[in-house]
């Protein structure tokens, strides 16, 4: 092996001897049954009575889902067996709640035709599941991730600074960017880059952060020379989506930053040099941006505003309240003012409200297990890895989804003031979809203990030189 | 293809070279510590954060979750006014006295009987102003957005009946009610009736009323609210819980309560001064306490019995001063004072003192003395004076007043509200003691001409009246607290009486023909 190629021939051959998942096909099996169930009473509370053509956008569905579990099985992989279904259910929960939501809140025309909120979640629901399958399956290395990280960094920012000149506003903050007919948000994908570079940069400084520390007169801090790299990148992204008004994805790029700073260094003094660095930033944006302070406003009190400020928040809760412990039922909730549902942006940054409500505390606390077990597999990754670098890459894939699901779950809620974000695998759209398979996808690749093990440190330098030379 | 190398976690920095110059410090060869523990540690923490929001969303959705259901800006409480039929209010012996009727645009109307008394009771529905009185209380109840319990809620759901409204069922005797709104005429004031045994409220009355139909009408509703509104009279308040008035002697049964339930005083207490006082007055640093109109009792040193029957001043100032300030106030939160009464309707707090002084409350012993009789900052709502008479004819428990006493769903099912005991007060025998003391009130030699016209006819009835002095000119409030019977009273009142005059011409003779009416009535059927 002289070279690192991102996968190796022998490795994609078809000598490959299918394995067995049984642990993945029984829990796929549960989590089918649910769904349908779910599906079924949604029509008979919708209809009265249950037509076939009821189950076809989930049928489609659940169809893809055993394709790729097919598809796991004939590549023969040691792959985590839990990820899948928990993610399959999490998407399963979404296509129901786009299918029980007006059709005509997100519209879209394609070749001609007209496609609604559920059919487009499906579309983005099978691309998703394509890209876990596919990423599961082929990555067989980490290297084209831990050598290019100042690479990957780059394109982050670059893909920032785009939507900052060409992008688009959503919602009052500026977060689109379009490539021709397909918009997208990149901060999604920039969140994964940034575990990337943080879990690059932390494996090859972790010893320095850990041990050394830097004096300044009587204070021993921490080493600070060697943050500034980090330091700069953390910089921008938080610069640059504070200044679009993404609060929701600022809050998310530091708390993964203090989470990974801790796992690479142990170090509590971090965390807490960290979290006063963040409360003195939030004073500065509370001062700097009246957006800022209107969210801790409504936040503290949303009844100060009842039709203005506060109304989203209210509505949430009042969601919150009607659903009760076992929920309205699917289909029987969730009134609507006029034609609209009564929380704005309800298919995205809301829909976490819509599930509290029809399926009540007992349905929002099971999908706050989903994230839970997501946690709980994606750090266990992380703990048995085989070196820091993945260690550090599965536990920072990990957290931006449960940390970003916490975000957002806990501004519905009003356990901490709203910032808008998506609900990883639960809210309408294409980017946040896309990019959370992403990360399942690589956190299913590293969870085979078969994949190619690091390379040696004099590999590094050759690898450099093969990537300059720009041919193995 | 390689085996999986074995990682020497932590030893990777050795080559690293500290630069000099930076004053970096540290060991030369750094060691990292293991990464799974700290992964363990963010494991943990993730763990706490997600326990943390289950914890709020718990909050919310079973603490609160009444509460969001029927706040006033919820769109469901809109939608359900707009769209369901809300139940009927219904009074102990099931006269209706609120009903819903769609008319032939779709919309709603709520009619209600026209006893200008139901008014404050019951308040009004309207597209316009809203709700009150019980139709806001019992808001949610009545448009079927809460009162259901999960099971009910499940099988509702099961068969497609969400918000299904629900009758609601108060203690209230329509016969009685409007048997006091007849005695009270168009004199101001309140009226409050309940049964001392369940803390069942049988009447409230509060004088002058109004029509609720006015209100609920949407053809006069504007007019209507107007003109309440602006009425000198302010019939929109319900006076029995909200009006607030100086109750004079009926204060003496909380004084009695607190003298003789912490052992202060006994029945046999006396204060050898007091006969030579009721001449020259009780000087409490420097200031005479001295009683009105006091039958002559001469040379003798009244016990706590005869001193009820008389009503005398002195006497209740000394009690009180034994008492002390902290455990008048502190008694006097026993029976329900300092805090709004656990009631379907919003209450006014009652007082014994304005606060802020240094006897628990009290600014000195001359606002002690004058309170412990009912007068100085004491202030009273007629119901928690029913509470006083209730606790005593119930031999020392409060009873929680109760307004509503049940709902029943579309089906028939009735669900009872049972009573609920909400503390021991006194013992037994105390109570005992003040009962036969207010009995020898209204039968006794010396208490006849004060409240012998609040007797009951025929049975044995305790009584306490009182004459709330204002200051500046006017009358009084005029003042009845009482139960019938003594032993086993099935009804304790406390009537109030704006300006009316003296105790025991005005109150008096009107709670006995309260009493004396419902003890004739046929009785309530159990629901």
């Amino acid at each position: 092996m002289s070279t690192v190629p991102i996968v190796t021939a022998r490795q994609l051959g078809l000598r490959v001897r299918p394995r067995l998942r049984r642990r993945e096909l029984g829990l796929l099996v549960l989590v089918s049954v649910v769904l349908l169930a779910g599906r079924a009473s949604l029509a008979s509370t919708l209809a009265g009575h249950l037509a076939l053509g009821d189950l076809r956008l989930l049928g489609v569905y659940l169809v893809a889902l055993f394709g790729v579990h097919l598809a796991f099985v004939l590549a023969g992989r040691r792959m985590d067996q839990v990820l899948l279904p928990t993610v399959a259910l999490l998407g399963g929960i979404s296509l129901l709640v786009m299918e029980r939501l007006p059709q005509d809140l997100v519209v879209q025309r394609y070749a001609g035709q007209t496609f609604g909120l559920a059919p487009l979640q499906l579309g983005w629901l099978l691309v998703a599941l394509m890209l876990m399958g596919g990423l599961g399956i082929v990555v067989r290395s980490d290297n084209w991730l831990r050598l290019y990280k100042y690479t990957w960094a780059a394109a982050a920012i670059a893909l920032l600074l785009a939507v900052f000149v060409f992008g688009r506003d959503v919602n009052g903050a500026q977060l689109d960017l379009c490539v021709g007919p397909v918009c997208g948000q990149p901060s999604e994908l920039v969140k994964v880059i940034l575990v990337v570079f943080l879990a690059g940069y932390l494996a090859d400084n972790r010893e320095l952060l850990a041990g050394a520390s830097t004096d300044v007169g009587p204070f021993r801090l921490p080493p600070l020379p060697y943050l500034v790299p980090m330091g700069i990148m953390l910089g921008i992204a938080l610069g640059v989506v504070s200044f679009q008004h993404d609060l929701g994805s600022a809050l998310l790029y530091y708390l993964v930053f203090l989470f990974l700073l801790y796992i690479a260094t142990a170090r509590v003094s971090y965390v807490v040099l960290g979290l006063a660095l963040f409360l003195a930033g939030s004073a500065v944006l509370y001062e700097l941006y009246p957006v800022v302070r209107l969210r801790v406003d409504v936040w503290l009190n949303p009844w100060a505003d009842p039709q203005g400020a506060g109304f989203q928040t209210l509505r949430a809760l009042y969601a919150l309240g009607s659903g009760g412990i076992l929920g309205t039922g699917l289909g029987a909730g969730l009134p609507t003012v006029g034609s609209a549902p009564a929380i704005p942006v309800i298919e995205s940054d809301f829909v976490f409200s819509a599930i509290a409500e029809e399926l009540g505390l007992v349905g929002a606390l099971a999908v706050l297990t989903c994230y839970v077990v997501i946690a709980e597999r994606g750090l266990r990754i992380a703990a048995t890895a085989q070196d820091d670098f993945r260690a550090l890459l599965a536990a920072g894939l990990t957290l931006v989804v449960v940390v970003q699901a916490a975000i957002i779950v806990g501004g519905n809620i009003k356990l901490v003031p709203l910032t808008g974000i998506t609900l990883p695998f639960v809210s309408y759209g294409g980017s946040s979809l896309v990019a959370n398979a992403l990360v399942v996808g690589l956190l299913l690749a590293l969870s085979d203990r078969g994949v190619e093990p690091p390379p040696p440190p004099s590999a590094r330098r050759r690898a450099f030189r093969w990537a300059r030379a720009g041919q193995p | 293809m390689n085996p999986p190398v074995a990682c020497n976690r932590g030893s990777g920095g050795s080559g690293r070279v500290v630069r000099p110059g930076r004053r970096v410090s540290g060991p030369g060869d750094l060691v990292a510590p293991r990464i799974g523990r700290s992964v363990l540690h963010a494991t943990v923490a993730i763990g706490l954060v997600y326990v943390l929001l289950a914890a709020t969303l718990t909050y919310w959705q079973v603490v609160r979750a009444d509460a969001l259901t029927v706040d006033p800006g919820n769109p469901m409480v809109l939608a359900a006014q707009q769209s369901v039929l809300p139940g009927r209010i219904l009074d102990a012996r099931g006269t209706v006295l609120a009903k819903s009727v769609r008319l032939a645009d779709g919309s709603v109307l709520r009619e209600y009987l026209t006893d200008p008394s139901l008014g404050p009771l019951l308040g009004y529905r309207s597209s316009r102003f809203g709700t009150a009185g019980i139709e806001s209380a019992e808001d949610g109840v009545l448009t079927g957005l809460t009162g259901q319990s999960e099971s009910d809620l499940l099988l509702r759901k099961l068969r497609f009946e969400l918000y299904q409204p629900q009758d609601v069922i108060l203690g209230i005797d329509m016969r009685l009610q409007r048997d006091v709104e007849r005695l009270m005429g168009n004199r101001r004031g309140a009226v409050v009736a309940m049964d001392p045994s369940t803390g069942r409220i049988l009447a409230l009355v509060s004088t002058p009323g109004f029509d609720p139909n006015s209100i609920a009408n949407p053809a006069t509703a504007a007019g209507a609210f107007q003109r309440l509104t602006s009425d000198p009279a302010s019939p929109l308040l319900d006076r029995a819980t909200q009006g607030l008035y100086v109750p004079g002697s009926v204060f003496k049964l909380v004084t009695s309560i607190a003298g003789l339930g912490s052992g202060t005083i006994t029945a046999e207490t006396t204060y050898p001064d007091q006969p030579a006082e009721e001449m020259t007055g009780f000087l409490v640093d420097g200031y005479r306490v001295v009683d009105g109109h006091h039958p002559f009792t001469g040379n003798l040193a009244l016990d706590y019995t005869q001193a009820l029957e008389v009503s005398c001043n002195i006497y209740f100032a000394h009690v009180g001063l034994a008492v002390g300030g902290p455990a008048m106030v502190e008694w006097a939160a026993r029976l329900g004072f300092g805090a709004a009464l656990p009631f379907a309707l919003p209450t006014a707090a009652s007082q014994v003192t304005s606060g802020g002084g240094p006897l628990g409350g009290f600014k000195d012993r001359v606002e002690l003395a004058n309170a412990a009789y009912g007068q100085a900052e004491v202030l009273v709502t007629p119901l928690q004076m029913a509470l006083v008479a209730s606790t005593i004819a119930d031999g020392g428990v409060l009873m929680q007043p109760q307004l509503v006493i049940g709902t029943r769903d579309s089906d028939g099912t009735m669900h009872s509200i049972l009573p609920v005991s909400w503390r021991t007060v006194i013992d037994p025998a105390t109570a005992s003691t003040i009962a036969n003391a207010m009995e020898q009130a209204v039968s006794g030699v010396w208490g006849i001409p004060f409240a012998g016209l609040g007797k009951v006819p025929g049975v044995p009835t305790a009584g306490k009246t009182g004459t709330a002095q204002l200051g500046g000119s006017g009358e009084p409030h005029s003042w009845f607290v009482g139960f019938a019977p003594v032993q086993g009273a099935k009804i304790a009142v406390a009537v109030l009486l704006e300006r009316a005059g003296s105790g025991a011409t005005e109150a008096a003779p009107l709670a006995s023909q309260v009493m004396a009416d419902y003890l004739a009535l046929p009785p309530v059927p159990a629901p």
